[in-house]
């Protein structure tokens, strides 16, 4: 069986991460010390969610079909909007959305709407491969703000980019998609971005995290951040 | 150290418990920690910080406020540093700048001798006759230019760049930007408070201040107050861009700041007057006196000359009484003052006021490096004054004559300042969109008209924020002065030095000399004569050219009229701009395979590819492995670098029609084809393989350097055709291996796979989508290479673990990877050409021999016309395949041109030593005639060596197909 693998495996690897199982993905759980990554994600944490699900669908049909199929959409194109498992739909046009996968409990959404492509298809709603297509990394922290402000030209302050919010633009210069949604008071932005960019996309945050004293954080520490918010 | 230094309060930045000791010109000094290399020089009696551009003369800093070139030092890794301006360090070595043999006895003062041989423009008329001299002047030329010493051995530093945003960027936070940002904080703005100096406050911190002036730590305790004002101290806005993006330096980082607005509080700049000597080493502006006293507490001289044209240099004398230094006189150019507030109180202290006169000329100190006397005489009329006079002693001179604005940033944002007809210090008088002003640049006279100004361009920014649909274009009411002088103060001498620029040695001779050739233009005159040229980029020399142009040419300064001021705005470390660029790199998911079996990696555009696998050394063995392993056993290549394209929809069939030159009408699902595109003009821009998935969903690949391009070109037709079809980039979605070699179906059933992989039910061009080793794949039986091949595509994310899966499985069928460089043998010997190797700009398809791909009986393809019309006039070259009889003789570079006699009638575009062939072959443009199969053409090698090849039919390997077909 080939399993998949993160576009960034061998970094976390040589990181130190953990490797084990959520909900089926393997994914790092922590560099060995959850604590004080529980604490970095607070000020400046940076995960590698890239095995979690996520899946795209564009198409005259694709917000049809998906409210169909029950996803809860925002009403207007760069927005996110959280689904009762935990999921995130973001719509990135009028015709286009990505949902990604929770990460917090077994997805349900994506396997779901994955299994249903071929209806899709016919209804015009086509698939796009973004788990393969697209690396997924979660930055986290007070300093998540000015750490973007160093790599990305849009304002991503709580004033200007809250909770909800979603920018496609360029990370570094890799065209990139950044969605907004905070762990209660915790700020936390989904950065999704060209898979085959993804070892340069990580290094590339992890030299602007330096200043901030950011570091990698498995998903347990996302975790911990999200039962401080429940 | 303590020689000149003032007690307490004097010295605000200063920490009289911490001395510094460091070096200049080789002698150690002690200041304290927060002087600058200048405030502790001249604690200590130096004013002399380094020698002119041209003529070598003795210079200081006029306006301790780092500006001019006269306080450039040298440091031990860094040259051009602003002496005023850096602060001291322990163990700083501090050397002068331009000098030889050093600053004292500078040899190359010598060049003074011969000023009379330097006129201006010189440069323009000398050193090109007679013909040849140049070479050996370019030599000197060279060693002179420039100013300071790179270390060749300086350790790079980290500089980056960061974006910061705000509702409103204040630039300048002395009294008006103080009250401006205040003003806006009040109304919970996101603002932005950029000041260059280490604190707050401007020239509230070194001005005199009148007795109901705001206090400094009222202004700035309300700013810090507010949570909505950010501060930024040592930073500098260097450039003012369109839509209000500002570059603000401090440290090792440059600001990439986007503001709704902005409000120039940029103050300005005191100006130097224009007599003879007025360059020497201890003349400074008013407040360069002042800051010395409040901000380093030295006391700037023993006897003082003050020059005046307005209330400043009364202000700047009384200071100098209360701190020590004996003012000899006030001379005021005015011949009838106006009693300003300083005035009045100067002249109730009993000080010497001489009305009407003026400094003619500075004298030096014989034993120093500095101002030793000044002759003071009567003004007799604009720009002329006595010859005789009063000379009277000092070693120091204050200039005190006029502010100009600092609108060097507003002016590159398009702001306009002009003076008015009878005055010679220009104005604001327009403003850009969403762009405001306030204080000395806006021409407040005084703090409390400073405040008034920032809180009402505050109130302006605030109200254009809530409502942006009108611009506010709100220039502030200014009064008319009637302290300045009637004229700028400027004083021909009969034996010159009297410079108009500093920085670069220009004195009013040289510009009215190069008015009297014809340079009358304003930008022409700065281009020939350098004036404003130099560090101080006009700043300390705009107004005096003016003034010296005007009266030349008879007019006004207005009707001269300003260079244009461009960014930056302020010297600015090349680091800044270099610094922490980005440059995305991709990577294939085998991208650590390849690294760890010892691939050779070369670019793709942003992608890494092995170019082989082995030692540099063995590069020619290597690539010759590699490609037997392929035509004997079996071989597999990462091509996930190639494009990937899923186009879906009612329309798929009809866009691929109308963008690709074949037709795919006869397409059945399963099966792909070749597809070539070409622009409007029938140029071959990329070709692939279109592989029929469903009836409405097509996968096309594209090239690797040419995907990337391709993609926004396919939606670019979209949105003109608007078809009922979605065109998504799966390029990163997919890795693509491409097995290849007679055993590479062997390899594929060992593996494991529910595709039949058999030649019947899998031919040649069959497309299928299954699962190989229980990956869901996509699978084009191609045959790039020749060889019976299958191009796989699977999940990027499963692609490394395939690749293993197929390395392992192939292994007893001797498997082994290739690179790009085995590739292109591979293909060459098949006779394929690559797009943009064996293409260029101008390459139509007639012209490769790629006639077969189009759709002739299509109604349209893009290009199509074109290349009709490029048939039908004749082919002007052909690609064609040739192979050197010889195989002793050097095989053929790429790029080598193809001659006959002396006409060149083509050249090669690929070629390559086939390793099963046993000899050269290659492809290349020949001219028509050429083209036969058995022609004999001539390529010119390196050295102009002609080796002789033999047009040979395509393919060179297999010409029958039957080994892809297998």
């Amino acid at each position: 069986m080939v399993e998949p693998r993160s576009p960034i495996d061998d970094a976390l690897r040589a990181a130190g991460g953990s490797i084990g199982e959520h909900a089926g993905a393997t994914v790092v759980i922590d560099y060995g010390d959850p604590d004080e990554e529980a604490e970095a994600a607070r000020g400046l944490g940076l995960a590698d969610l890239s095995p979690l699900p996520r899946v795209g669908f564009r198409g005259p049909g694709a917000r049809e079909w998906l409210t169909a199929w029950g996803v809860d959409l925002p009403d207007e194109p760069n927005r996110a909007c959280i689904q009762p498992d935990g999921a995130i739909a973001v719509t990135r046009s009028w015709t286009e959305v990505l949902v990604l996968g929770s990460t917090q409990s077994a997805d349900s959404l994506c396997a779901r709407l994955e299994a249903g492509t071929s209806d899709a298809h016919r209804a015009r709603a086509y698939s796009l491969p973004r788990f393969d297509g697209l690396f997924w990394f979660a930055l986290t922290g007070a300093s998540a703000a000015d750490c973007l402000a160093k790599i990305c030209g849009v304002d991503m302050r709580e004033t200007a980019f809250s909770s909800g919010s979603v920018a496609q633009t360029s990370l570094a210069r890799l065209n990139a998609v950044i969605v907004r949604v905070d762990a209660g008071a915790t700020p936390l932005f989904h950065l999704l971005g060209d898979s085959a960019s993804a070892e340069y996309a990580w290094a590339s945050l992890l030299d602007a995290m330096q200043e901030f004293d950011g570091r990698p954080v498995g998903l347990r520490a996302l975790h911990a951040l999200a039962r401080e918010f429940k | 150290m303590t020689r000149e230094r003032l007690p307490h309060p004097a010295g605000s930045r200063i920490d009289r418990t911490r001395p510094v000791t460091f070096e200049f010109e080789g002698r150690d000094y002690t200041g304290y920690a927060g002087d600058t290399i200048a405030s502790a020089l001249a604690a200590s009696g130096v004013w002399c910080l380094s020698r002119s551009f041209k003529l070598h003369r003795p210079r200081g800093s006029f306006g301790f406020a780092g500006d001019e070139a006269g306080s450039l030092v040298q440091l031990a890794t860094e040259p051009n540093v602003h002496a005023d301006t850096r602060r001291i360090e322990p163990g700083m070595r501090v050397q002068a700048q331009n000098t030889v043999g050093g600053l004292e006895r500078d040899w190359a003062a010598l060049l003074g001798h011969f000023e009379r041989f330097l006129p201006v423009g010189f440069y323009y008329k000398a050193f090109y006759k007679p013909r040849g001299v140049w070479n050996w002047w370019e030599k000197i030329i060279r060693r002179t230019a420039g100013l300071g010493r790179v270390d060749r051995g300086w350790e790079p530093e980290y500089f980056d760049k960061a974006y910061a945003y705000c509702d409103v960027a204040v630039i300048g936070g002395g009294a008006a930007g103080l009250a401006a940002a205040t003003a806006c904080g009040a109304q919970r703005l996101d603002v932005l408070l950029v000041e260059r100096e280490p604190e707050l406050g401007g020239w509230l911190t070194y001005g005199r201040q009148g007795p109901g002036d705001s206090t400094l730590d009222d202004l700035r305790g309300r700013v810090q107050a507010l949570p909505s004002v950010r501060v930024m101290t040592s930073a500098i806005c260097t450039g003012w861009y369109g839509d209000n993006w500002l570059a603000v330096a401090q440290g090792n980082r440059l600001h990439k700041v986007r503001a709704k607005s902005v409000i120039a509080c940029t103050g300005g700049t005191s100006q130097p007057a224009v007599f003879r000597n007025n360059d020497l080493p201890g003349i400074v502006s008013a407040t360069a006196a002042q800051r010395l006293i409040r901000h380093h507490g030295v006391r700037p001289g023993r006897r003082a000359v003050v020059l005046a044209a307005g209330d400043e240099g009364y202000a700047a004398a009384l200071d100098l009484a209360e701190n020590g230094t004996d003012v000899a006189a006030v001379v005021d150019c005015r011949p009838d003052p106006p009693a300003g507030p300083m005035a009045s109180e100067a002249e109730a202290r009993g000080h010497r006021i001489l009305s009407g006169h003026t400094v003619r000329e500075a004298g030096r100190d014989p034993q120093r490096l500095q101002v030793g006397g000044a002759l003071v005489t009567r003004v007799t009329g604009p720009g002329s004054c006595a010859a005789d006079g009063e000379r009277i002693d000092c070693d120091l001179l204050v200039v005190a004559v006029g502010v100009a604005p600092a609108g060097g940033l507003l002016a590159q944002a398009g702001a306009k300042f002009r003076p008015s007809a009878a005055e010679a210090v220009p104005r604001l008088a327009s403003l850009p969109d969403h762009a405001f002003a306030a204080g000395v640049v806006a021409g407040a006279a005084t703090v409390d008209e400073a405040l008034a100004q920032g809180e009402q361009a505050a109130q302006a920014a605030a109200t254009e924020i809530a409502d942006p649909s009108p611009a506010t274009h709100a220039i502030p009411e200014v009064r008319d002065s009637n302290e300045s002088a009637p004229f700028w103060p400027v004083f021909p001498h009969p034996e010159g030095h009297e410079f108009v620029d500093l920085d670069e040695d220009v004195t009013v001779r040289e510009i009215e000399d190069a008015l009297a050739e014809g340079y009358e233009d304003i930008e022409l005159l700065k281009r020939y004569s350098t004036v404003g040229m130099g560090p101080s980029q006009g700043r300390l020399s705009a107004i005096a050219t003016a003034a010296v142009t005007a009266a030349a040419r008879d007019t006004t300064s207005a009707e001269v009229g300003a260079t244009t001021r461009r960014p930056p705005a302020a010297p600015t470390r090349f680091g800044l701009f270099a610094g922490r660029g980005f440059q995305p790199v991709r990577h294939t998911p085998m991208h650590r395979w390849h690294v760890g079996a010892g691939a050779q990696m070369m670019t793709a555009g942003l992608w890494m590819r092995p170019a082989f696998y082995g030692r540099p050394d063995d590069r020619a063995d290597a690539i010759a492995d590699e490609v037997l392993a392929v035509r004997r056993a079996v071989g597999l290549i990462d091509v996930s670098t190639l494009g990937g394209f899923d186009i879906r929809g009612p329309d798929a069939l009809e866009f691929l029609e109308r963008a690709y030159t074949p037709s795919f009408r006869r397409l059945r699902v399963g099966r792909a084809r070749y597809a070539l595109l070409t622009d409007e003009q029938g140029v071959v821009v990329d070709d692939g393989v279109a592989a029929r998935l469903r009836p409405d969903h097509f996968y096309v690949t594209a090239s690797t350097s040419g995907a990337e391009q391709l993609y926004p070109l396919l939606l670019w037709y979209q949105a003109q055709w608007q078809l009922d079809v979605d065109i998504a980039d799966v390029t990163p979605a997919y890795g693509a291996i491409n097995i290849a070699g007679p055993k590479a179906r062997r390899v594929l059933e060992k593996l494991g796979t529910d595709i039949d992989c058999s030649p019947e039910a899998c031919p040649y061009l069959a497309a299928r989508t299954g699962t190989l080793a229980g990956v869901d794949v996509r699978l084009l039986r191609i045959g790039f290479v020749g060889e019976l091949g299958y191009e796989i595509h699977p999940p990027a994310s499963q692609s490394l673990g395939l690749w293993e899966a197929l390395i392992d499985a192939g292994r007893e069928y001797g498997i082994r990877p290739f690179g790009v460089e085995a590739q292109r043998v591979l293909r060459l010997e098949k006779g394929h050409v690559i797009v943009t190797q064996d293409t260029d700009g101008l390459t139509h398809p007639h012209e490769v021999d790629l006639g077969w791909a189009l759709g002739r009986r299509k109604p349209f393809f893009v290009g199509k016309r074109s290349i009709e019309i490029l048939r039908d006039k004749g082919l002007a070259r052909r690609l064609v395949g040739y192979a050197v009889p010889d195989r002793n003789a050097p095989v053929p570079e790429e790029g080598h041109l193809v001659v006959r006699g002396g006409e060149i009638t083509g050249r090669v575009t690929s070629s390559a030593w086939s390793p099963v062939l046993d000899q050269a072959i290659g492809l290349a443009y020949v001219a028509p005639e050429q083209a036969e199969v058995g022609s004999i053409i001539a390529i010119k090698a390196a050295g102009g060596r002609l080796i002789e090849a033999e047009v040979a039919r395509l393919p060179f390997y297999d010409p029958d197909n039957t080994r892809q077909a297998m």
